[in-house]
């Protein structure tokens, strides 16, 4: 059952001996949990954020919730560059024109909108201490982390269907995620127009 | 097949085992033992940023909820280390639940006695 299921899907040129590119793989997808762990534990510092903000408003840029919050914004987009230095040895994950991957693109744009967006923040803070979620100066984190997941997203969704190819992860079992796998193998998940 | 520049012998030709291997580097089945003290670091880590919460800024962070935080992070940690193992070793004959489970466990027994001893 496997098998049939990994025949049925595009077949890409090996450019690489398989084992050397499962084991590539395999080391972008260690980096890619590493990131998903620091980003999901983000998601608690949300929450204790917003709790500091509402007993003190804004006392001073240097408190734990900020400590976490901003180190994530620099060390998510450096890991992601990480990944794009060692995403080289991979052909499968070339974007157009043998450039970046187009998913890989957004997401490091995403997340280094999000790191200069620490120093426009502490500017505005500079002169106004309140900390209302809508201000502008807040749009651009917000903003940038929805850019970073979706190319996250596509960019991960490429890898895995990569080695579900080459028979190292098992298919998807629903039909409908079979054929998201095999739109991300042929560069199309999103848009026929940006591979 | 044909092997990248500078792999495999002169003049074309298949590449041996070697150079497979030399492609490699350290096998990501063989990681292990790296990847768990990544965990334990990020733990270890997890605990100091709790703590500097509750030691240093006790008005904004009373100690029932940096060990609450301590203890999801906690939680969060332990699934993307048992995911990055279990990931890493699939398809080989390497198993390394013994020091996963021996990890977690740790972990875990720290983690409580970390909530009920320490903090204000």
């Amino acid at each position: 059952m496997v098998n049939e299921v990994t025949v049925a899907m595009a077949q890409m040129p090996a450019l690489i001996p398989k084992e050397v590119e499962i084991q590539r793989l395999k080391k972008i997808w260690l980096i890619v949990i590493a990131m998903g762990s620091t980003a999901a534990s983000v998601e608690v510092d949300n929450f204790v954020d917003g709790s500091l903000h509402q007993t003190s408003i804004r006392d001073s840029a240097f408190t734990p919730a900020h400590w976490w919050l901003y180190s994530h914004f620099v060390a998510l987009p450096l890991g992601w560059g990480a990944v794009a230095i060692y995403d080289r040895r991979v052909p499968i994950l070339r974007g157009p024109n043998n450039s970046m991957n187009t998913g890989l693109k957004m997401t490091i744009l995403g997340y280094l909108a999000t790191m200069f967006t620490i120093g426009v923040n502490e500017m505005w803070h500079f002169w106004f201490v309140e900390e209302i979620f809508a201000v502008p100066n807040h749009w651009m984190f917000n903003m940038g982390v929805v850019v970073a997941f979706m190319g996250a997203l596509a960019y991960v969704v490429r890898v895995y269907a990569r080695l579900v190819e080459l028979g190292a992860e098992t298919p998807g079992e629903n039909p409908y995620v079979a054929e998201m796998y095999k739109m991300a193998l042929e560069g199309k998940l999103y848009s026929r127009s940006i591979p | 097949m044909t092997l990248p520049k500078g792999f495999g012998s002169a003049g074309g030709g298949g590449g041996t085992s070697a150079d497979v291997e030399r492609m490699i580097g350290r096998r990501v089945e063989n990681m292990t033992g790296m990847i768990t003290l990544s965990y334990l670091a990020a733990w270890l880590a997890t605990f100091g940023g709790t703590a500097a919460g509750y030691f240093y800024y006790p008005w904004a962070y009373p100690t029932p909820s940096g060990h609450y935080a301590f203890i999801v992070l906690t939680i969060v940690e332990a699934i993307g280390y048992i995911f990055c193992v279990k990931v890493m070793e699939e398809g080989t004959r390497k198993n390394s639940n013994g020091i996963v489970a021996a990890t977690i466990a740790g972990t875990a027994v720290g983690t409580v006695l970390i909530s009920l001893y320490v903090g204000n």
